[in-house]
């Protein structure tokens, strides 16, 4: 290490012996400096020592830290003292992570504060100039490390030998592809499965039997349970039909009134689903063909359906088609009917894929 | 099969938009002190199968509903038509409203309209109480339709419940902490904040404006009471562990607030630091 | 036996000693206790960054003692009465009891979230003041890189993050996810699938969210935080241009003890204005959105601030798909174009700009003296093209909160942000170009003709001029000071910058010596000019 003192500025004087008795400390520390190319070029105290100035600043660190301490006990005493259960209608406990963030927050301020004060205001002012050394190494050494590569690859003698070479790669690529195998293998999981991505929880039963459409506490539905201009969330009649793992069947049950069910099934006998509507009755999927989320703002005078997350529009009365935002295809309609005891079902599953788009959807 | 369909079809147009329905539902709550208004429905239902005669014979009106009449020949007459028939262009019939609607409408103070616009907007109420009261006697009287229940509305309600159907019936529009959320070209759906129970109980009701309805027959009266709790107690009364809830706006606010507060309280900071001393 | 006497005095240089014999730390302890920082506001953007990652970790610890990363069904149990009963996953319910049944938990995990969205504003804050000033041109390229890549990890354990509460916003979150997967050509629904293990939302992605979260990613970030400071520390700091300074030195700060306590002091600055925000201020109430379900959603939906330029992206690209009539027909849904291709782009114009700028420029020298953004119009308008590009889109992923709280129609705020897109970027580019060149102008004329001195002179024929005060005293040939050259730092303007005055305002916030004689009535401000005015500086400059 011992090298850099020949990169010394070139306006420092002579080395110092640091072992001279007569040194001050400043000295050596500006030697050791001047070693690793630093100029100290100014130094000066900014408080003259034992000034009233200097009490005083003393005096507002140690204040800082001092207020560190109230801060710090005052947060453990809250920590254990104060009511901290969630507790509806007491206000105590509200206050709990406030006070707790309250006094943290000033407990570490005024130690960096603190810190900050001292350093800024009592330590000593300084400029140094450090020389950088960033243009490249010493050519010499350059050359040297060069050379010293281009040796080693001579030793191997990969180019006299170029099959060791070949025959490394060649024997690397299956131990590099053994290293991946496993995580891809185990990760990939074959998508349609089950033809899982165009099915629902309303796929009829093994039997045919039409599946129920309930409701999210799982009582099936009766055309009277939905008010005019009302919307439900209905859900498939099957085990696990509420919940995450159908979670491409909810769908919206909405009853239409007069003349806009007229409308919806005008629109419906021009795409040939002339029975997917059962009276003033109508059924789209919950899930936004764009990007997922629950399509479920319906605006009951409009006949529109807003999806929260990007704004799709869907007209209800023309297919669910979407009039605005970027989802570009209308929501799949599920075809309902009413079974003999008068409860809601689905004729069958919905005839289009649900939810976003991809690749091989047809 | 096709004609089976066509009368049920033509029964259920002709309950549509009518109180039958609803009625019917609230029968079932068997209440005793809501004896007197399911009485009142129930006579109401009258008015489903002989529609608008009432409305034109000018039957003999309550001395409450006489009233309402009077205020409503002064202030709504312009806009929904001798006895409330409606104007073509500029509002809406109220025969079968109901005093929900009423209540909703004139008591929060959308109605009277300021100007045609996308949606009227809550604004200090131009009626007292008292006549809001009044004039929702009358629309009662003249075509029936639902009505708010009196008494406490968030009898033995169950939070959790509440919650729950919030999140699933409430939440899309209103927001996660009821205040309210855009809906398309300029409708919004409003802050919950300033409701009443009764007005949201009324709102469920009578689905003012782009609200779906949510009939009785669709929600409960005690699942009512279970989201006006929810939304009163949990919402409303201010329990935010957290500290200051910065609107709930959900990130949107929390990303404001980290540049506001905390990058330009820090970048402060490294100007102190950095300054001269 | 005699003994041994113990010399507390000498404790420490025998110690250190014992310790060199072994180590050998000497040499370069000696270099790192001598190594000079510039001191600039600027360069302490990213030290913010810096120490809320180190809060993240100390927080994030905390977090995992009581956080369980499964998506097993479980009944709520927990003291949140209005959630009591209801069905939900693990990981939910354990997150609800950090936040209500783990003595301060709330607190950690409002301080986690906060430390995360201020690690990655901090990021864009000092990214941006790399760019702006140029500190990332040869020989700083790699760091640039790498704090790009950075900010992309960072974005990356921030959703991660979010989704681990499942909550119903983190769920409509990693749904829309799924969507983004799905929307990539041909193998999109293979990805998905194998991400999710199986259809959306399936049982395991909360334990693989959480394993990348708390592991691969934090790990990543750790490794290209060190090279990121090791190349700071390797290449020395860049410094702004000045008296004495030039490209072959850095005049500041020794490290110790002055520059070493101020990062001390600032870190627990930034520990403290977290724990603050996370006290203070809540953010993300998981317990009002409740557990994920795939039928339930909230208005005003949104991502994290970082992540809304996505979201923006999404909401106003129009919904154009493309079909490829092969076969029973394929589609690139539009999905795919604002959520991968767009991000893959900003990834790859973000970390080459650096060689993109130097081959545009031929300019492949080293540089460690900083450029004022007035100085380089091209790259400053470039910036500020991005930054207004980068907004318009972030504000367009909140376009239904603003829409709503100002009462503008959503309809119009989509439409807003895509005509804004596209008109507001190259207008930004010409605004900025042309304040840099008025700026760059108003500094030569000042080094030409001196500062404005306030003062209007009546000239012997009735003209009225304005008295400049040169910057320098020397004479021309022709009787005027001499113009001066312009050495990219700051061009003394004001009269009291020279010391004529002295500085107005002394305090920090608020002036210590009150601006005598404030007019009383606006109507009517003092006519007369204040004595000391006629007296013109000395012309000499303070700095």
């Amino acid at each position: 290490m011992s090298t850099h003192t020949e990169h010394q500025a070139p306006q420092g004087p002579e080395p110092v012996d640091v072992n001279d008795p007569r040194l001050s400390r400043f000295e050596i520390v500006q030697e050791g400096a001047r070693r690793d190319d630093i100029e100290i070029v100014h130094y000066e105290e900014q408080v003259v020592p034992g000034s009233k100035a200097e009490r005083r600043l003393t005096r507002t660190v140690a204040l800082m830290f001092l207020l560190t301490g109230v801060a710090a006990t005052a947060f453990l005493v809250i920590y254990i003292w104060w009511p901290w259960q969630w507790e509806a209608g007491r206000g105590g406990d509200k206050l709990y992570t406030p006070l707790l963030g309250l006094t943290l927050g000033l407990a570490l301020l005024g130690v960096g504060f603190g810190i900050l004060t001292w350093g800024k205001k009592l330590l000593p002012k300084e400029v140094s100039i450090q020389d950088r050394h960033d243009q490249g190494g010493n050519p010499e050494d350059r050359k040297i490390t060069g050379e010293t590569m281009l040796y080693l690859a001579d030793e191997l003698g990969v180019k006299r030998r170029p099959l060791l070479g070949i025959s490394l790669l060649a024997g690397l690529a299956p131990v590099g592809a053994v290293a991946a195998a496993p995580l891809i293998g185990g990760l990939i999981e074959q998508p349609h499965k089950n033809n899982q991505m165009f099915t629902t929880g309303f796929a009829p039963a093994e039997g045919g039997e039409k599946i129920r459409l309930i409701r999210e506490d799982g009582r099936p539905i009766r055309p009277a349970d939905v008010s005019v201009g009302g919307q439900l969330t209905v859900f498939p009649g099957i085990e696990g039909g509420v919940s995450n793992r159908h979670a491409d069947s909810p769908t919206l049950l909405i009853h239409l009134r007069e003349d806009d069910a007229q409308k919806s099934r005008a629109a419906n006998e021009r795409k040939g689903r002339g029975d997917f509507m059962w009276g003033n009755y109508v059924a789209f999927s919950k899930i936004c063909t764009h990007a997922g989320c629950p399509a479920s703002l319906y605006e009951q005078q409009t006949n529109r359906l807003l999806c929260p997350c990007h704004q799709s529009q869907f007209l209800i009365t023309d297919n669910a088609k979407p009039i605005f935002g970027p989802a570009n295809r209308p929501l799949p309609q599920l075809p309902i009917e009413v079974d003999e005891e008068g409860f809601f079902v689905a004729r069958s599953d919905y005839t289009e894929t649900i939810g976003p788009d991809f690749w091989e959807r047809p | 099969m096709t004609s089976d369909n066509d009368r049920r079809r033509g029964l259920l147009a002709r309950l549509r938009g009518r109180p039958v329905a609803r009625s019917r539902g609230r029968r079932r709550l068997g209440a005793a002190v809501r004896l007197a208004a399911a009485l009142m429905l129930a006579g109401g239902a009258y008015t489903v199968f002989a529609p608008g005669v009432q409305a034109q014979d000018n039957p003999p009106l309550t001395a409450a509903g006489n009233e309402g009449k009077a205020l409503f020949d002064v202030s709504c007459v312009t806009c929904h038509g001798r006895n409330a028939q409606g104007v073509e262009g500029r509002g809406p019939s109220l025969i079968g409203v109901g005093s929900a609607s009423v209540e909703f409408q004139v008591g929060s103070g959308r109605m009277p309209m300021a100007r045609q616009e996308a949606q009227a907007m809550r604004k200090p109420p131009q009626f007292t109480d008292e006549q809001v009261r009044q004039l929702g006697q009358y629309i009662q009287e003249l075509g029936g339709g639902p009505q708010v229940p009196s008494g406490n509305l968030r009898d033995g309600a169950n939070m959790a419940t509440g919650g729950e159907l919030f999140r699933i019936n409430c939440s899309q529009c209103h927001a996660f902490g009821g205040g309210g959320g855009a809906l398309s070209s300029g409708k919004y759906a409003p802050s919950l904040k300033p409701a009443s129970d009764r007005q949201i109980y009324a709102a469920m009701l009578s689905g003012p404006q782009n609200m779906p309805v949510f009939g009785d027959n669709q929600i409960t009266p005690q699942e009512k009471a279970d989201i006006i709790a929810y939304i009163q107690e949990t919402l409303k009364s201010d329990q935010d562990q957290g500290g200051f809830n910065l609107g709930r706006y959900g990130p949107s606010t929390e990303g404001l607030a980290i540049f506001l507060v905390g990058i330009v309280a820090l970048v402060f900071a490294s100007l102190w630091i950095a300054g001269k001393s | 036996m005699k003994r041994r006497k113990f010399d507390a005095a000498a404790l420490p240089a025998k110690t250190a000693g014992a310790v060199d014999d072994r180590f050998q730390v000497a040499t370069p302890l000696r270099k790192l206790l001598n190594k000079v920082f510039p001191d600039h506001w600027s360069f302490l953007l990213g030290e913010i960054a810096l120490f809320s990652f180190v809060v993240l970790l100390l927080t994030g610890v905390f977090l995992t003692f009581f956080y369980e990363p499964a998506m097993t069904e479980v009944t709520y149990d927990g003291s949140y009465a209005p959630l009591r009963g209801t069905p939900m996953s693990a990981a939910y319910a354990s997150s609800l009891d950090i936040s209500f049944d783990v003595r301060g938990g709330l607190i950690m995990r409002q301080m986690h979230h906060w430390a995360a969205l201020l690690f990655m504003a901090a990021i864009v804050v000092h990214m941006l003041r790399v760019f702006f000033t140029g500190a990332f041109r040869k020989p700083r390229e790699t760091n640039w890189i790498i704090g790009s890549l950075l900010f992309w990890v960072g974005f990356l354990a921030g959703f991660t993050g979010y989704s681990l509460p499942d909550d119903g916003l983190s769920g409509t979150g990693l749904r829309i996810a799924s969507g983004i997967i799905l929307s990539i050509p041909v193998v999109g629904s293979w990805v998905s699938s194998s991400i999710f293990g199986g259809e959306f939302p399936g049982m395991i992605i909360i334990s693989r969210f959480f394993i990348a979260h708390v592991l691969l990613i934090p790990g990543l970030l750790v490794a290209l935080i060190s090279v990121h400071l090791g190349l700071v520390f390797k290449q020395k700091h860049t410094q702004w241009p000045g008296p004495g300074r030039t490209n072959e030195n850095v005049v500041g700060e020794r490290m110790f003890p002055r520059y070493a306590l101020k990062q001390g002091g600032f870190f627990m600055v930034v520990f403290g204005v977290i724990a603050l925000m996370g006290g203070l201020f809540q953010i993300n109430p998981i317990w009002y959105f409740g557990p994920y379900e795939a039928w339930v959603v909230s208005a005003a939906s949104q991502p994290d601030w970082y992540v809304m330029f996505l979201d923006g992206s999404t909401r106003l690209m129009p919904g154009w798909e493309i079909s490829i009539p092969i076969g029973d027909g394929y589609v690139i849904p539009p999905l795919f174009w604002p959520t991968v291709v767009l991000p893959g782009i900003l990834v790859g114009l973000s970390t080459m700009y650096p060689f993109l700028e130097a081959r545009r420029l031929k300019d492949y020298k080293h540089h460690n003296l900083l450029q004022r953004p007035r100085d380089v119009p091209a790259r400053t308008a470039v910036g500020a093209m991005a930054v207004a590009f980068y907004v318009v889109l972030t504000l367009s992923g909140g376009n239904d909160v603003i829409a709503d709280k100002f009462h503008i129609s959503l309809n119009a705020m989509t439409w807003a942000g895509r005509v804004g897109l596209l008109v507001i970027p190259p207008l930004a580019y010409y605004v900025t170009y042309r304040i840099c060149l008025g700026l760059q102008q108003h500094d030569r004329e000042v080094l030409a003709h001196g500062v404005e001195t306030g003062i209007i002179k009546r000239l012997p024929d009735g003209r009225f001029v304005e008295v400049h005060q040169p910057l320098t005293s020397a004479d021309g040939h022709d009787g005027h000071a001499p113009a001066l050259d312009y050495v990219g730092w700051v061009v003394p303007k004001k009269m009291n910058r020279l010391g004529a005055l002295g500085p107005a305002i002394r305090g920090f916030f608020y002036p210590i010596e009150k601006p005598a004689e404030a007019p009383v009535s606006p109507g009517h401000p003092p006519v007369e000019p204040r004595a000391e005015r006629e007296e013109v500086g000395s012309g000499e400059s303070r700095r």
